[in-house]
């Protein structure tokens, strides 16, 4: 059997994970099924348990200096109904699981289990989230994709937990979430897609894309984004095939129980070129400055 | 005789509603003992030794050298081992049980036993045919020969996992002269009957009592019994409670399924454009054992014209056993493959001579008086032109047709005609089942129903006192009935094949007539009514000629969906159905059934998605198997006809299977119309819709 | 083992346990409420739906650990409260129990939907829903009790 630690205050927690290898366990969504073992039985976990949902001082959110921070334990629900989440970050979390999952399921738990097909992550990518990683000695804050090395793994040492993870605050003039599932509602993405763009007097400003599932991590490519600046918002429509010819090497889905390579593959692309379109048609709507 | 189909308030709401039910995983009982079943880690091998480790006290190992009778389940076919001996023939299959009081121990005992196997060649692909029927009607070779054109279709149905929300578990109980089985089941007495022969017993000493049943769809028709021979003997052995209850993963990768099937066709096409002659043959996987399958491969065939009348047929089917989960009972038992493949296979026939293909199939409609496929008649009316009629009115089906046939359209449009052969297979129920239900009066009055049949959800509860009370001419609340304990009601056979209101019903219905008759206040009296077949049945069981079913129940559904061409995902707009069914015992009963049936029917065709790669399953839980969730639900317009069935208690027929069975044709049919490309296999799943969209 | 306290179908309690054990075991082996079911154990049919601080939770997800201090329902403490007996009617009038395995935890659910939105949509009952699958009724008459539900039940939520 192994021992809980329930601390009571977030610095207890860290004294604790200083003097002990532990395991972190926040809302448990994920954690209970992987390591389930027999009804009746207690979860096989190898380690001792730091429980760490009851921390009130991890559970926010708050604007502060352009940028959005958000607490370790705050729940998926919570985020949904708060006026400082992020549009582009509701339209992920409504159509993540299911309202019994997020009463418990915690956004920084959703980025700890590093999984290609998360949710969130398209969004935390494109917002250019940081992890704010914390020992009793120490602060680290890593971008997103310095975090996550690949498939359920990440740049985490025994001492640490995640405080909280920084994202940008900005007005986007279009954003767009798709997540392809299996089906309506409570499915593991076969892919995922985020984008965003603001633009200035008619041109792209600031354009992000990002999508989950397709690869071992987050596909994002900076270096792609900044060929868009200075392209009118009204010729983002017949770039399309351009646009997909240029992502199209960087998505590397793999076949799985839950879909297949080609599948994902075409997906992936068929919203980019849906996400620059109604991009565009958004534009002509006026709806930019 | 009050509206019988007036609705009432079921049975069993309220203990539901409340938790208070008890499901077999709620029951303990003192010195009760967990089990847990090792199973094959090959597809096909020989067990050359298992090492087991020096066992603690208190637990134990069951194997089939514990069986006192045979190592084998009884079922239609003989030959699933209750433990496997020498071989193994799918991945999962049990090989013995390790039984103690501490579940980790037992977890470790499992663990650290090590089967040794020397590897056999499996196979997995249609090869090996164990069964393989025939019959033909009419003269389909000289039809071949005068055909001007030949038409072919091919098409393939997938597994079907039932993902009753209660996995399957039985406890048994040790008494000096008696097992008594306790469980989640469909037929209490074919698990008697099972235990009865691995314990060498007469039927004196074993008892079998159903539990609260949490869905069932027929996963708990014949499977139940292997749990059930597994702890009659560990009961017999230890003489203590045994429990053996299936985690969701062991329950999807183990236990039966729907065939999968592949389904070919020929169409001898007449100079005027005329379906003369189908031929076609059915291949069902029937997994590693046969089983039900032979069954199953009948109701499939038999269906092959579906609800038309065509004159000439030669029809074939051979089931093949594979190195796999074996497959078993599924609401339909053949009929949802096969519907789907005639379904479809008229539509492209319409399509390939360019005819329209609603105007088209219609002509071919079934009626009264009509030959069936095996020679019978359809001997009562058939309302299937007025229910086309109804839905095609409601759903808009012709504009819709038209517009939705526009280019740039993502929308389409499909209807699925189809039925459903009521009760078991030709003389089924006179040579094997031989049905009795008793009506016992009591001595204050109320009337308890003895029958076999499982209340599942389904309604039986209400629906069989409801027969029983409106005869009798009585208050419901003075009918009872009681979950089924074999000690105490007779066989009125399985609850499986769209029977339970039809036969065992109509033998309630008789039995309450005699009661009435024979009524005295304050006495005790038992009636008792035993099946007789009626007299126009006549079946060959051997050519598979004459009547395969005493009734036919029928079915309309229109589908309309939405197909997302960015995703290919397929959004249900709405659904509309119309089914005879004789007469409705309980007209939201019935509603209930067919909107859950209908729903399994859709998923079926579009959303289940089981691949078994290697003979190894590779959707293992639910996360992976995906069903619907209320959000993939629509709402549906349902219209129950009014035909009333003479030889049906009330004119009722059956309705548990028929929703199902046309589900899958209708939503097909609606994607295949969205995005212009020929259907030929379900799941139609986004993946296919994809392939068949880049073909261009 | 460590001792933990909570709430439970309002009274309060105390148990020794390991704080990993699934609330769900907990539950129904400690407590004997087996109106909590086990229908897949990975968190994905609903049918161990408990309220948490009037939130639906599974219960097969969530570690005794996070019930400290928190008020746990199950159905056996819900079915005492009106709510219940306007929810349980509701489903009784219009047909939506057949095994009823998924029941408890749909009416847990409902009532954590109509708690936050005594007035859903359709749409919003059939999100609300989409964590506790059935497969015997189609989720029709179970959407139709809700909608009835939250109409008589005017002023309880």
């Amino acid at each position: 059997m192994v021992n809980s630690y329930i601390p009571e205050n977030y610095k207890k927690a860290l004294e604790l994970l200083a003097n002990n290898n532990l395991t972190i366990l926040a809302g448990g969504t994920d954690l209970m099924v992987k390591t389930r073992k027999w009804s009746g039985l207690a979860p096989g976990f190898n380690g001792d348990i730091l429980f760490v949902s009851q921390l009130e001082e991890l559970d926010f959110i708050r604007r502060e200096k352009g940028k959005i921070i958000i607490g370790a334990t705050t729940t998926l629900e919570k985020l949904l109904h708060d006026e400082n989440t992020p549009k582009l970050l509701k339209m992920a979390i409504t159509q993540m699981a299911s309202p019994g999952i997020r009463h418990t399921a915690t956004l920084v738990g959703n980025v700890g289990n590093a999984s290609p097909a998360g949710d969130s992550l398209p969004v935390l990518y494109v917002l250019n989230a940081k992890i704010v990683l914390e020992s009793i000695v120490a602060k680290r804050i890593l971008s997103i994709d310095e975090f996550i090395l690949g498939p359920g793994s990440k740049d985490m040492k025994s001492d640490e937990m995640i405080r909280e993870i920084i994202i940008d605050d900005v007005e986007f003039d279009f954003v767009m979430y798709e997540k392809a599932g299996g089906r309506k509602s409570d499915a593991i993405s076969k892919v995922s897609f985020a984008g965003a763009f603001t633009s200035l007097h008619g041109m792209v400003h600031d354009m992000r894309i990002a999508f989950g599932a397709v690869g071992p991590t987050i596909v994002r490519m900076k270096e792609y984004e900044a060929r868009f600046n200075e392209t009118q918002v009204w010729d983002l429509l017949r770039m399309i095939d351009i646009v997909k010819d240029l992502y199209d090497p960087r998505i590397q889905p793999i076949n799985d129980q839950r879909s297949t390579a080609e599948y994902r593959k075409t997906c992936a692309l068929n919203i980019l070129g849906k996400f620059l379109a109604e991009a565009e048609t958004s534009a002509k709507k006026g709806d930019n400055h | 005789m009050p509206n019988i189909s007036k609705s009432i308030p079921k049975q069993d709401t309220a203990e539901k509603t409340s938790g208070e039910a008890l499901y077999i995983g709620d029951i303990k009982f003192d010195g009760m003992l967990h089990a847990k079943t090792l199973r094959s880690t090959e597809t096909r091998a020989l067990i050359k030794e298992i090492k087991i480790p020096e066992l603690p006290d208190g637990y134990h190992i069951i194997d089939y050298k514990d069986i006192p009778g045979d190592n084998y389940v009884k079922i239609i076919f003989e030959d699933m081992p209750v433990f496997a001996e020498k071989t193994v023939n799918y991945f999962g299959e049990p090989i013995l049980l390790v039984v103690g009081e501490d579940k980790q121990v037992i977890l470790d005992i499992v663990d650290s036993i090590e089967v040794k196997y020397e590897t056999l060649e499996p196979h997995y692909k249609y090869t090996k045919s164990v069964i393989n029927y025939e019959y033909e009607k009419g003269n389909a070779d000289k039809a071949f020969i005068n055909a001007v054109k030949t038409i072919n279709g091919e098409y393939t149905t997938g597994y079907q996992e039932h993902i009753y929300l209660e996995p399957q578990g039985v406890i048994g109980l040790y008494e000096e002269n008696k097992i008594t089985i306790l469980g989640s089941m469909q037929c209490p007495y074919y698990i008697k009957n099972a235990v009865m022969q691995v314990l060498n017993d007469d039927g004196n000493g074993v008892r079998v009592q159903q539990a609260t049943t949490g869905g069932a769809f027929g996963g708990k028709e014949e499977f139940p019994s292997l749990m059930a021979c597994q702890v009659a003997v560990a009961a017999a052995k230890l003489k203590r409670p045994i429990s053996l209850i299936y985690e969701r993963t062991e329950d999807i990768i183990a236990t039966t399924k729907r065939h999968p099937s592949t389904i070919k066709f020929s169409a001898a096409i007449g100079p005027h454009f005329t379906v003369d002659a189908i031929r076609a043959h059915v291949s069902l996987d029937s997994g590693a054992y046969i089983g039900l399958s032979g069954v199953v491969l009948q109701r499939a065939m038999i269906a092959a014209s579906g609800v038309y009348t065509i004159d000439n047929l030669s029809i074939s089917g051979d089931v093949y056993e594979t190195n796999s989960v074996p497959n078993g009972a599924f609401r339909g038992f053949g009929a949802p493959q096969m519907l789907f493949a005639i379904e479809m296979f008229m539509e492209h026939i319409a399509k390939e001579l360019k005819q329209p293909p609603f105007e088209f199939k219609l002509k071919y409609v079934a009626k009264k008086g009509d030959a069936t496929s095996t020679g019978g008649q359809f001997r009562d009316s058939i309302l299937l032109k007025d229910m086309i009629h109804k839905v095609w009115d409601v759903s808009d089906y012709q504009r819709k047709t038209t517009e939705f046939s526009q280019p740039g359209s993502n929308k389409g449009i499909g209807m699925s005609l189809f039925l459903h052969g009521c009760g078991f297979t030709g003389s089924g129920e006179q040579k094997h089942i031989k049905a009795v239900v008793r009506l016992r009066k009591n001595e204050d009055d109320t009337v308890t129903v003895l029958a076999a049949n499982t209340e599942m959800g389904q309604g039986a509860a209400t629906t069989l006192r409801k027969i029983a009370a409106g005869i009798l001419g009585i208050p419901i609340e003075q009918v009872i009935y009681n979950l089924p304990d074999t000690d105490l009601v007779p066989d009125s056979g399985p609850t499986v094949a769209s029977r339970t209101i039809m036969i065992v019903g109509g033998l309630i219905a008789r039995a309450a007539k005699e009661l009435k008759e024979k009524w005295e206040p304050g006495v005790e009296i038992i009636v008792e009514e035993r099946y007789k077949q009626p007299n126009f049945i006549k079946w060959d069981e051997d050519t598979l000629h004459g009547d395969a079913y005493p009734a036919y129940s029928w079915g309309v559904a229109v589908c309309e969906v939405e197909v997302d061409p960015v995703t290919f995902r397929v959004d249900l707009k709405d659904l509309w159905s119309a089914y005879d069914i004789g007469k409705a015992i309980d007209e939201r009963i019935v509603i209930g059934q067919v909107e859950g049936g209908l729903l399994q029917g859709i998923a079926y065709g579009m959303l289940e998605v089981m691949d078994c790669k290697e003979g190894i399953i590779q959707q293992k839980n639910v996360t992976d198997y995906i069903i619907p969730t209320a959000a993939d639900s629509i709402n549906m317009y349902t219209y129950i006809m009014d035909n009333p069935y003479p030889l049906g208690p009330y004119g009722a027929k059956g309705a548990g299977e028929l929703p199902l069975v046309g589900g899958a044709p209708a939503v097909a049919m609606a994607i295949e119309n969205a995005i212009g490309k020929k259907i030929t296999k379900i799941p139609v799943t986004p993946e296919y819709i994809m392939e068949l969209m880049k073909n261009d | 083992m460590t001792e933990i306290k909570f709430k439970l179908n309002n009274k309060n309690v105390r148990i020794e346990k390991d704080l990993t054990m699934r609330l769900l075991d907990v539950l129904r082996d400690d407590y004997g409420l087996i109106g909590v079911k086990e229908g897949c154990g990975e968190g994905e049919c609903g049918a161990c739906s408990v309220l948490v601080n009037g939130e639906v939770v599974s219960s097969c997800l969530m570690p005794l650990g996070n019930a400290a201090g928190k008020n746990i329902v199950t159905i056996e403490g819900f079915k005492k409260t009106k709510r219940y007996k306007v929810l349980h009617k509701a489903y009784e009038d219009e047909g939506a129990v057949q095994c009823g395995y998924c029941i408890p935890g749909m009416i847990l659910a409902s009532e954590s939907l109509l708690n936050k939105n005594p007035h859903p949509t359709e749409e919003e009952i059939r999100d609300g829903l989409s964590g506790n699958l059935c497969r015997c009724t189609g989720y029709n008459m179970i959407v139709k009790a809700v909608q009835r539900a939250s109409k008589r039940g005017e002023g309880l939520w």
